[in-house]
């Protein structure tokens, strides 16, 4: 599981151009052997464009190979655009379901972090409202991701 | 290991067993190419080696360290050191190579061993008459 830290706008990537991306750069950085060992069963499970995280899945065996691939990539050319973008790896998973409890905890994490910084009290009122009508299904999920994403865009 | 000490004591006859004896290996290597001309030098050698594990082991392949210790321009016959970690990347790299500026070109392995002196004699040389 990465998250891409960005200075434009993420809105418009796909998870196609992610997962060219990354292969591209496997194959750079290791080769034909590389490439073809991490290209198995290789895909995008998760993209979330308003917070820049991504689930990769791909074969247990080969991680290092991966792992050590990511940090050279520097943007990601989507639809005629070049972004510049950094892959930071938060946590390596077995399942998907130990990503998603991760991302969960990471992102009350974030939100406790970031809920200091608000600065002033409507900001702080329309969050606290948001979350309060968090349900407890999974669409909570979603909505407290948005709330993050519009919190770092008035954090910034 | 002690009871190879005792049999040691008893026979004096010692087996002794290194593991990872030598932190480089030794690669006897001949490049044979498809026409003689033009002349490959040692300089043109070491790169074509170099791009060779780039292109299967990409740019990790490639910051492998590779030496030619000896090369002989007649025969094309040139001796590698690395380490022995690299070792796999770099005989698979020679291996799966097969053209050279265009040219159909294959690489044989002649003799690999992690200590230099077991380079001087080769028993496929050998003469039995």
């Amino acid at each position: 599981m990465v998250r891409m830290k960005s200075r434009r706008d993420l809105l418009k990537l796909d998870d196609r151009a992610v997962a060219g991306t990354v292969k591209a750069a496997v194959a750079r950085t290791h080769g034909d052997y590389g490439a073809a060992l991490c290209s198995i069963r290789f895909c995008v499970k998760y993209l979330n464009a308003h917070t820049g995280i991504v689930f990769l899945r791909f074969p247990k065996g080969c991680y290092k190979l991966l792992w050590s691939a990511l940090p050279f990539i520097t943007s990601i050319e989507s639809r005629g655009q070049i972004i510049p973008c950094f892959f930071n790896c938060l946590h390596v998973g077995g399942t998907i379901r130990t990503c998603q409890k991760f991302l969960i905890r990471y992102n009350t994490q974030q939100l406790h972090r970031m809920l200091p910084k608000c600065k002033n009290e409507e900001e702080k009122r329309q969050i606290q409202e948001a979350i309060l009508s968090c349900s407890l299904t999974g669409r909570g999920d979603e909505e407290l991701e948005d709330e993050l994403e519009s919190e770092e865009e008035a954090g910034e | 290991m002690r009871s190879s000490a005792e049999e040691a004591e008893s026979s004096g006859y010692q087996r002794v067993v290194l593991k990872n004896a030598s932190p480089h290996h030794y690669l006897k290597v001949r490049l044979l190419l498809e026409d003689e001309s033009p002349r490959v030098s040692a300089v043109d050698l070491k790169s074509f080696i170099t791009s060779c594990l780039r292109g299967l082991h990409g740019e990790v392949g490639a910051a492998l360290d590779v030496d030619v210790l000896t090369y002989d321009e007649e025969t094309l016959t040139a001796l590698l050191r690395v380490h022995s970690r690299g070792l796999v990347k770099l005989w698979s790299s020679l291996t799966l190579q097969g053209s050279y500026q265009n040219r159909a070109c294959a690489f044989r392995v002649l003799q690999v061993s992690p200590f230099l002196l077991a380079l001087t004699g080769n028993s496929r040389d050998l003469q039995l008459d």
